[in-house]
């Protein structure tokens, strides 16, 4: 069986026993079904196969949809520092980021074709668009910078050795590289407006308090705050996506310094990031709520969940001690710390997507309405969970059958231990 | 040509490619998006030629006035009719569902014939001929039999001229059983006999009035003529105050200017201890009780026996501070709220809790009543007076041959009329205790129901059902598959009410007589037919002076004949106002014995009847259950969002009903958050309510506006008639499930305003 | 300031009138095509356009008061009036929109393709999304009224100040030659107001010194819901109870009922 999968095994690495493969993609595959018989379920009888409600219009999937594009902010970011800032270290790792983002835009955008109550009528958003909304400019941004992941996904692709025989499609891979630099160029730019974009859904809602932030012309300073957390927090995504990678193939994949860059960079990011947006609260909590009437105790009393300390845990928890640990050699060099840190910022920025879409919606505004919580169906889990198995599929065969990562093959000469 | 990969490759790529710039992609992408714009499945309604029917709403005693409109031959909306003496162009909930009853699902579309027991829902589909010759096959065999009085007729009302059609047919078949539901507007109207020898019904003017003390009556929550309350509500101004008295408070109560929260079942007391500070304080209408009123002072009645005159009994027995003992009341409270009850220009007292349909006691009833009489509200601009239909319709004698004058000189098989309660016309609610008492055969062998449904409206329902298993024959005339319905042999489906003609009579406690005419909005939907032709048919078939007392042909050549003078009118404007004084003898003139008010009725003595008291005891009458088992009180309330009488709520009524009432299945019990916390009890819990009639699963509302250790629920839920009906079908409780009767000694008429029951935790 | 002349509908709702009836919800289902469905019970999925909420004082037994408040869409003007309601200006379709002629909000049901920024953005609910197909039991289907389309599964839907009857209206004075006029205040009413019983909700040009809305907005028990997250609403309500008034808005504990209210009125 060897005999016929090795060609497509990239020459000089080693790979699993195919059974093996076979086995770890089916399991994921079998979870990716039970997502896909969901989404089918949504698709047919319509949202009321979801936990949503009227006050619960927005919930669990534009969360997973703001989570997994901070996320993939990964790919924008590290791009921006390896074509842009001349970061070229990064360039161990920035196909891996450009993978990662690439799931995370295609499967951002698989949830919105879920969520919307007529996908069929999904087009109308750039066929009736509407300038002024915020949804308007994530949906241009988001597929013109998917488009522009693709396009950086494919040079990669071709890189298959199977593919690379073909003399058409190994020009036309070099000829990508060659431009790879103006695509990164539109993708950070498009991502700065997407990114910004999202943080702006929430941030212009002037009917909710818990949400509604000033700021500058159009953009509210959830705009600047959204790209700016997604360019600290993709990052350790990719480095958290890449160390597990590691673990589960038993190899060094990308050099100690290549990540401890990354980090290093991330974690001035966060450090700047959560400073911001600890003055954008204070302003939020001293100035623009109580002109609206809100103490800020408001939102975070009488209720089940959200206390005062979902903000003390996206602040401080996961803001300021991952960012502290970022920054300094010794927090990083400490692999322990360092991972601890990566996944703090990862869940920071995911509480912050949280709140901003579902505590927003769960904040009563009249004094004679109640708190408004919710929990998902196990239709909207068991989609929201799409990402992820879909996410290990497209990693493991991207790992398997592409030379995603450059330096493997220098740390795992071939015959040595490696599965 | 060869196809080899490479070709095949880039002839896929091409055709992809070219695919994409061709049109089709496109073109199937805003095909799918205006078929998502027309699905199949969504309903376009039909466009057409707008019309109009004006007519009367039926839906209730209210009688509003409803244009109906129209797109073609549907019956698109209901509205209310600008300018209607009654409504005013308001409209409430319920008649603006109308349309869901006429095109609802429980519609009975033919005549059914039971198939299964009774109340499993099995059915045999059957046509007019079969169905009303077994009907009046049995009748007839009845009639044979010498047995006519063995058959009973329950009606929603007896006014209008269907009623008057279905008596007049008992009268010629031979039955004196001609039976409809009681309220409070049949205790006033004994009270309004005895004090006034008038007979009637109690009518306020309302419109100009500058006092309104209401004893619970749910001035805005579908007492009298709903819409016509609620539009004076919204005229109302500061020339008008309104002091509401009952123990939780009510949407009356919230609206009112002041609410007096009161000990449930003390109304009457509170009313005589009124009265007290009012005498006490020569508060009184001197000019009334002087020159129009006997029996104030006392003195020799003409057997030479010394009575206690009505002043004297309320001073010894109603000083403040005992009344306050029984009633909660604070007695500065009463004190001051008589004063200013008296010393109003024009004021009245309104007697009767909630809509008004329990009866409720005799003596709290004439308490309400003597204060009215006390501050000289009888017969005066905005005070109460007695009206009496018009009886424009035009019977043609007949005569009637000997069993059925031996049948009609049968006692009433409900009691009402007999030695034991001579002034009461209909005793409905007595009717399951009889007939499970009886001894061998049910006393009745044949009943007839129309427009009304006893075995939901009646208290222990349990019981109601077990007395109408006793009955041979059920025949019911409903046009929706209700509790009773579903409980009887044959249904011979009426129209619904927007198919049929026929006159309204004017709505209760309107001092002016307003008469409708309802008209078909649409033509008969499905295979039913006119109640009046019916009845009408049955008599002929029935021959001989049955049919002698019909010579018409058909309903509507009757009403034509009956309505003569007004049916141009009312054809035409859909009603007729008549504004005559609302009574035939002067401000001071009664009709009693003495032509005087009698706050001691003689009417009682003059019939020999010495079980009559000088004075009515007005102690609240024990309600039913045991203070150790059940140590709460429940209590119903009626709202505007729940249809409680024959018809069950409409989806769109269902729909308005909040979530802290209804929730799910669940009906929601109000408790005080006081005795909740004792209990152990949370919002929103689920727990078995329990009273010494029955037991319900029920959900908790904590509410701060009722009185500690008191839970209310409201009346119109627990409908099980109709299966199919999953909009309003088991939700809730019936109420009426959970109650029994408590007849009054003296009317007969039922006084349970509540039960003791325990509410635990599940 | 340049368009305080232009037409821009509004309702009155007096508080003290309105009893909790509920026939403005009704007439409005019947009058909209409003669907229902078997279990209406959890409000978060029932479409009202218009919703009856019951509000309380919270005070202990006897000195508890409640007061009914009913919440159509309040067709909000948003900041500065221009039209930016918080629904209109995050529709990324441009299913809804405002109409700078009468100052309503619209909804396009074949437009709208069910995001539901619009229902996040709403602070007062009023935006209702069609969870499940319509379904009408019986023979109800014939109800229906063809002034108003019936809404399909997956759009959101809610209050128009029924504009169906504005057009019927315009096109009837277009046809008797009055296209130049402004509509009489009665020739235009949506179906809640029309059939109040306790007449406790009053409709028309708020601009218009004619209609009685005018005037009646400016009773100093006026108030109008959320006031201070600057939607710009145009319906008012009036209470005498300042409890009530208070319930409208927001308020900080040491803030007085209205003071905001009036400091934007100085302003002005």
């Amino acid at each position: 069986m060897k005999a016929t999968e090795a060609p497509l095994i990239p020459p000089g690495v080693k790979r699993c026993p195919t059974w093996q493969f076979v086995v770890w993609i089916g399991l994921a595959a079998a979870v990716l079904a039970w997502g896909v018989y969901a989404m089918i379920l949504i698709w047919w009888k319509g949202l009321n196969q979801t936990n949503m409600n009227d006050a619960y219009g927005f919930a669990l999937w534009i969360w997973a949809d703001l989570a997994v594009i901070a996320l993939g902010g990964g790919a924008f970011f590290t791009g921006f520092l390896t074509y842009i800032m001349g970061q070229k270290k990064l360039k161990a790792i920035i196909n891996y980021a450009v993978i990662i983002g690439f799931i995370c835009y295609s499967m951002a955008q698989l949830i919105l074709a879920i969520d919307i109550g007529q996908p069929l009528r999904g087009w109308f958003i750039f066929w009736h668009a509407n300038v002024h909304s915020m949804l308007t400019e994530v949906a241009f941004c988001l597929s013109c910078y998917f488009a522009v992941l693709v396009i950086e996904f494919i040079p990669l692709i071709l890189e298959n050795p199977k593919l690379q025989a073909k003399p058409f499609l190994h020009h036309l891979s070099h000829n990508m590289h060659e431009v790879m630099a103006v695509f990164a160029a539109t993708g950070v730019f498009l991502s700065f407006f997407h990114q910004g974009s999202l943080g702006g859904v929430s941030g212009v809602l002037f009917g909710r308090p818990f949400a509604f932030r000033e700021g500058i012309f159009i953009w509210p300073w959830t705009f600047f705050l959204f790209t700016w957390s997604a360019a600290a927090c993709g990052p350790c995504f990719t480095i958290l996506v890449t160390w597990l990678t590691e673990k589960i193939t038993r190899k060094k994949l990308v050099k100690q310094d290549v990540l401890q860059l990354l980090a290093k960079i991330s974690g001035w990011m966060l450090l700047t990031y959560i400073i911001a947006k600890t003055a954008d609260t204070l302003y939020w909590a001293m100035v623009t709520a109580p002109s609206k009437g809100f103490a800020m105790m408001d939102f975070y009393s009488n209720n089940p969940l959200y206390g005062i300390w979902i903000l003390i845990a996206e602040i401080v928890v996961c803001g300021f001690l991952p960012a502290l640990i970022l920054i300094t050699k010794k927090g990083r060099e400490n692999s322990f710390f360092m991972m601890l840190a990566v996944v703090l910022a990862v869940i920071g920025v995911c509480i912050n997507r949280w709140v901003m879409v579902l505590q927003v919606m769960a904040v009563p505004l009249f004094t004679f309405k109640d708190w408004v919580m919710y929990t998902p169906s196990w239709q909207e889990v068991a989609t929201t969970i799409i990402p992820v198995a879909f996410g290990i599929i497209v990693l493991s065969l991207a790992y398997r059958y592409l030379p995603v990562f450059p330096q493997e093959k220098e740390l795992n000469p071939v015959g040595g231990s490696a599965k | 040509m060869k196809i080899d990969r490479r070709s095949f490759i880039a002839l896929s790529i091409g055709a992809s490619v070219g695919i994409h710039i061709s049109p089709a992609p496109w073109k199937l992408m805003d095909d799918a998006a205006i078929w998502t714009q027309n699905w199949p499945w969504t309903p376009v309604p039909e466009r057409g030629e707008v019309s109009y029917v004006r007519s009367v709403c039926t839906l209730c005693p209210g009688a509003c006035g409803i244009m109906v409109r129209k797109v073609n031959n549907r019956a698109v909306r209901i509205e209310g009719m600008k300018n209607h003496p009654v409504s005013s162009g308001g409209i409430c909930p319920l008649g603006l569902s109308g349309l869901q009853y006429l095109y609802g699902p429980a519609r009975v579309k033919t005549p059914l014939k039971r198939e299964g027991k009774r109340g499993e829902g099995k059915w045999k589909e059957i046509g007019w001929d079969e169905a009303l010759s077994a009907v009046t096959g049995q009748l007839a065999d009845l009639r044979a039999n010498n047995n006519p009085q063995g058959v009973a007729w329950i009606a929603g009302s007896d006014r209008g001229t269907i009623p008057r059609l279905i008596d007049r047919f008992l009268s010629a078949y031979g039955s004196p059983n001609f039976i409809r539901p009681a309220g409070a507007a049949d205790t006033l109207e004994q009270a309004v006999y005895l004090t006034q020898g008038q007979l009637g019904t109690v009518a306020y003017d309302l419109e100009n009035t500058n006092f309104i003390l209401s004893f619970g009556a749910g001035l805005l929550e579908g007492w009298g003529a709903p819409v016509r309350m609620l539009h004076l509500h919204g005229k109302r101004d500061k020339s008008r105050t309104i002091v509401q008295i009952e123990p939780r408070l009510s949407d009356t109560a919230a609206k009112a200017d002041q609410w007096i929260g009161i000990n449930p079942g003390t109304e009457g007391t509170l009313a005589l201890g009124l009265a007290h500070v009012i005498i006490k304080e020569s508060l009184y209408n001197m000019e009334f009780i002087e020159n129009a009123a006997t029996g104030f002072a006392g003195g020799a009645d003409k057997d030479g026996q010394t009575r206690q005159g009505f002043r004297d009994m309320v001073i010894e027995n109603y000083a403040p501070e005992s009344v306050s003992r029984i009633t909660g009341v604070p007695a500065r409270t009463i004190e001051d709220l008589a004063r200013r009850f008296a010393r109003a220009d024009k004021k009245v007292a309104i007697f009767g809790r909630g809509q008004g349909s329990l009866p409720g006691s005799m003596s709290d009833g004439l308490a309400v009543h003597a204060l009215n009489a006390l501050v000289g509200a009888i017969h005066q601009p905005g005070g109460v007076s007695v009206v009496s239909d018009p009886d424009f319709a035009k019977w043609p004698e007949s005569s009637i041959d000997e069993t059925a004058s031996q049948g009609r000189q049968q006692p009433r098989i409900d009691g009402a009329g007999t030695d034991a309660f001579p002034y009461s016309r209909y005793l409905m609610t007595q009717l399951p205790e009889i007939i499970n008492s009886a001894s061998g055969d049910a006393p009745i062998k044949a009943l007839m129901v129309s427009e009304a449904n006893p075995l939901y409206t009646l208290p222990d329902t349990a019981a109601a059902r077990k007395a109408f298993d006793r009955i041979p024959l059920i025949v019911n005339f409903s046009t929706f598959m209700d509790e009773t319905a579903a409980y009887s042999d044959y249904i011979l489906p009426n129209h619904s009410y927007l198919e049929r003609l026929q006159d309204v009579p004017s709505p209760e406690g309107l001092p002016y007589t307003v008469i409708g005419l309802a008209k078909p909005a649409v033509k008969p939907l499905y295979d039913t037919r006119h109640i009046g032709d019916v009845v009408i048919e049955m008599a002929k078939t029935l021959g001989g002076f049955v049919a002698d007392a019909f010579p018409w042909n058909d309903y509507e050549s009757f009403l034509k004949d009956a309505l003569a003078d007004h049916w141009r009118q009312l054809n035409g404007k859909g009603f007729v106002e008549i504004r005559q004084p609302s009574s035939e003898l002067a401000p001071y003139e009664f009709a009693t014995a003495s032509a005087k008010f009698e706050f001691l009725p003689s009417t009682g003595t003059d019939t020999g009847d010495d079980k009559l008291p000088a004075w009515p005891q007005s102690a609240p009458l024990p309600i039913e259950g045991d203070a150790q088992r059940f140590p709460l009180v429940l209590i119903p309330y009626d709202s505007m969002r729940l249809a409680n009488r024959n018809i069950a709520n409409a989806p769109f009524m269902t729909k308005i009903i909040d979530d802290t009432i209804l929730k799910k299945q669940l009906v929601s019990v109000e408790v005080n958050p006081q005795t909740a916390g004792r209990l152990g009890i949370g919002e929103g819990d689920t727990a078995e309510l329990s009273t010494p009639r029955g037991k319900a699963v029920v959900r908790v509302h904590l509410q701060e506006g009722i009185q500690p250790d008191l839970l209310s629920m409201p009346r119109g839920l627990g409908r099980w008639g109709f299966p199919d009906d999953w909009y309003i079908n088991d939700k809730g409780v019936n109420f009426n499930d959970l109650i029994g009767p408590r007849p009054d000694p003296l009317s007969g008429l039922d006084t349970a305003w509540g039960i003791r029951a325990q509410l635990t935790r599940v | 300031m340049t368009q305080t002349n232009a037409t821009k509908y509004g309702m009155v709702i007096d508080l003290d009138k309105c009893t909790g009836c509920g026939a403005c919800m009704v007439a409005c289902y019947s009058e909209n095509n409003v669907p229902f469905k078997k279990d209406e019970s959890n409000k978060l999925d029932s479409i009202n356009w218009i919703r009856v909420f019951k509000i309380s004082n919270r005070k202990p037994y006897p000195d508890t008061e409640v007061c009914y408040l009913p919440m159509p869409c309040m067709h909000c003007g948003g900041i500065g009036d221009h039209g930016h309601s918080p629904c209109v200006s995050v529709c990324p379709a441009t299913a809804t929109d405002y109409d700078h002629s009468t100052g309503i909000v619209s909804q396009i049901y074949t437009r709208c393709f069910g995001c539901r920024y619009c229902m996040a953005a709403c602070p007062y609910h009023a935006r209702k999304f069609n969870w499940w197909d319509p379904v009408w039991p019986g023979d109800m289907e014939k109800y229906l009224s063809p002034n108003v389309s019936a809404r399909m599964r997956g759009v959101v839907e809610k209050c128009s100040f029924c504009f169906h009857r504005y057009q019927l209206a315009k096109d009837r004075a277009y046809h008797e030659g009055r296209h130049q006029e402004p509509l009489g205040e009665n020739e235009y009413q949506p179906a809640c107001v029309e059939s109040c019983p306790a007449g406790a909700m009053t409709f028309g040009d708020l601009n218009n010194p004619k209609h009685a809305v005018y005037t009646l907005k400016k009773n100093p028990h006026a108030f109008r819901l959320l006031e201070r997250l600057q939607t710009n609403p145009k319906v008012y309500y009036i209470s005498s109870r300042e409890w009530v008034r208070r319930a409208g808005d927001n308020y900080l504990s040491h803030e007085e009922t209205g003071s905001i209210k009036r400091a934007a009125a100085n302003h002005h």
